[in-house]
């Protein structure tokens, strides 16, 4: 073997031995080739010396008084300070060396006396190559662990800000949610107090000023205006109006496009023959008015009660998504509801053109940390959602038997092709434009299912990829 | 004089049955009104408009956020085809920056915000028309 002449300046070498005359030669021979020496007579003070600053070789002679080389050879190796440095026993030939008692006690090498210059040249340096090498792979070593370590340490921190990106996110959309309803509860209220105010004084001298015919009218209109349910799109009821309105104007009525407003609105489109003689009598405006009055009161009760429901459902769904602590423990939770819950919360980018297909088998509650299962189900769907580019089919189904509750989520987006398949639950691993993935969504999902002792199994073609998770139902607490 | 012409487009029923009830209370039938469920279908309304009512003064009420066509994206097309038309957002959430865009690319005339006012928002429409 080519043995590499490494560069060893000042190599800090120990030599024990209770013998001057050989410690005086073995501090010639090494002090000639410019290694550092420190002499030292004893076992004692070579513990000392070595520990004090520990040396990068030791050479221990084994017969000395005392303490002999062995013993202190097993002490340095005891010494976490000094185990490291390598010893190199020395023996007189008459004292035959054990040297399995030598290696036994963490010795490395060996050299008899007298000394051949050479050999403890040579043995010397290969033993200080070793170490040097030793040395600096310990260091790349431990520089690959700290660089480890900073590694982890960022990725936590891409997770976290992963998650607050996303947060964000949800929380425009959130403000939309709430503020939409809070919007049209702030106008239906000004409305009924306005009614309230205003139109409940002129009531009764509006009443009687009716006659028994007008009143009959106004009774089933009312009547007829209230049971209406309407679910008449804006377009149709633009289509409606303008057949009104040329009715209207046949018959000669004023303001045709108002009013014909109001009639559809009313949902009187169908009733024109009983509304068209009173619109033509003079006190009918007046009467028609008050009709749309009564009506925009049972609308805004109505819209008040539709918005406060869907307001606190996002409220609800806002409070199950964000309470996270990592303490967190387990507890009995339903799977479908969390499902319901992220579907709430991306109701927002669904409604834009995605049809949702629930096809529930009902599931037993099961033990589980249902935040972070609330995130699996918001990783992959929205996932799917962004392969489909929110465009298509998303459908969820669940199952269960007595061992296990299946979820799977499948979309019709453009699929997972083979080559990547493999590296998609690896984090950082992603096909979308910075901005859009960071790679970490499925490698977070990874880590809850191993949580919990689940699976995760994905199938992809494309146009269809499933992802199916498989909780086991026995794991309680 | 014809009638000036409200056009309400938002995604959420419930609101456009708000603003229909407010509108009707503060003009009466002063003012015609028009409501829409989305962009695509605001725009058709305008245009038809255009064509029927070509002297009328008209004001555009638009949500942001909607399902395909967002609602910068929509005033934009609107004031592209028709600059005379004032525009307005009344939005729950909207990205500064497509704020900013429609303030530039539609010339809006102002952007309320979701819970709106109704005093607020009947005198911002009364001082266009
Ligand atoms: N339903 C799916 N259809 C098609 N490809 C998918 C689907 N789910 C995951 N992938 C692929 O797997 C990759 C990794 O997904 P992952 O959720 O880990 O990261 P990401 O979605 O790219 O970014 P992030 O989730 O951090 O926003 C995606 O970039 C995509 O290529
Ligand atoms: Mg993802």
């Amino acid at each position: 073997m080519e043995r590499r002449q490494l560069d060893l300046p000042k190599a800090d070498i120990l030599a024990v031995d209770d013998n001057p005359v050989n410690l005086r030669l073995l501090l010639q021979i090494l002090t000639s080739k410019g290694y550092k020496v420190r002499p030292v007579p004893n076992g004692k003070l070579a513990l000392s010396a070595a520990e004090a600053i520990p040396p990068d070789l030791i050479l221990l002679d084994i017969n000395m008084p005392e303490m002999d080389g062995y013993e202190v050879c097993q002490k340095l190796k005891e010494n976490p300070k000094t185990t490291n440095i390598p010893v190199i026993f020395i023996s007189a030939y008459n004292n035959a060396i054990d040297k399995v008692k030598a290696f036994g006690v963490g010795g490395v090498d060996y050299i008899p006396k007298p000394f051949q210059i050479e050999e403890v040249l040579v043995r010397v340096h290969n033993h200080l190559s070793i170490r040097i090498l030793q040395k600096s792979l310990q260091k790349k070593n431990q520089n690959l662990q700290d660089t480890l370590e900073e590694l982890k340490a960022a990725q936590t921190q891409l997770v976290q800000s992963e998650k607050m990106a996303a947060l964000g996110q949800l929380i425009a959309g959130i403000a939309h949610e709430i503020n939409t309803p809070l919007g049209a509860i702030r106008s239906s209220i000004g409305n009924i107090q306005d009614f309230l105010k205003q139109d409940l004084y002129y009531l009764s001298s509006f009443f009687n000023s009716l006659n028994n015919l007008e009143k009959e009218i106004i009774t089933k209109l009312l009547k007829q205006a209230n049971n209406q349910y309407n679910v008449l799109s804006s377009r149709e009821k633009r289509k409606i109006k303008k057949k009104v309105i040329s009715q209207l104007e046949t018959q000669g009525i004023d303001d045709a496009d108002s009013l014909a407003d109001t009639i559809v609105d009313l949902g009187l489109s169908e009733n024109l023959s009983v509304i068209i003689p009173l619109l033509k009598a003079q006190s009918g405006i007046n009467i028609f008015n008050q009709i749309y009055r009564f009506y925009s009161l049972q609308k805004s009760a109505d819209t008040i009660a539709i918005a406060t429901n869907k307001a606190a459902k996002i409220v609800f769904a806002l409070k199950t998504h964000a309470r996270h602590d990592s303490a967190e423990t387990k507890s009995s939770a339903d799977i479908i509801q969390g499902i319901e819950t992220v579907l709430t919360l991306y109701q927002n980018q669904i409604k834009q053109g995605v049809e949702v297909i629930k096809n529930y088998q009902s599931l037993p509650q099961i033990y589980c940390y249902p935040d972070e299962l609330n995130q699996v189900w918001t990783n992959l769907i929205h996932n799917a959602l962004q392969a489909m580019q929110y465009q298509g089919k998303l459908t969820i189904e669940t199952l269960s038997n007595p061992q296990q509750i299946i979820v799977k989520i499948t979309d019709n987006g453009q699929g997972i092709s083979q080559d990547i398949l493999p590296k998609i639950f690896q984090p950082f691993f992603t096909t979308k434009p910075p901005g859009e993935g960071s790679g970490l969504g499925l490698d977070i999902v990874k880590k809850i299912i191993d949580k919990h002792q689940a699976t995760i199994t994905v199938s992809s073609v494309p146009g269809n990829t499933t992802f199916k998770v498989f909780l086991p139902i026995n794991n309680i607490h | 004089m014809p009638k000036p012409i409200i056009i309400c487009v938002d995604d959420e029923t419930l609101v456009l049955d708000s603003l229909k009830i407010e509108l009707r209370k503060f003009f009466n039938n002063n003012c015609l009104y028009e409501f829409a469920s989305s962009g695509e279908e605001g725009l058709e309304i305008v245009t038809d408009l255009e064509k029927e009512e070509p002297n009328s003064k008209k004001v555009v009420i638009s949500d942001w956020w909607m399902p395909s066509m967002k609602g910068d994206e929509f005033l934009i097309a609107v004031h592209e085809k028709y600059p005379e038309i004032t525009t307005i957002m009344l939005t729950g959430q909207a990205s500064e920056a497509a704020i900013a865009d429609v303030l530039e690319k539609a010339n809006l005339h102002c952007c309320i915000r979701k819970p709106w006012e109704y005093e607020d928002l009947m005198h911002t429409i009364k001082q266009i028309i």
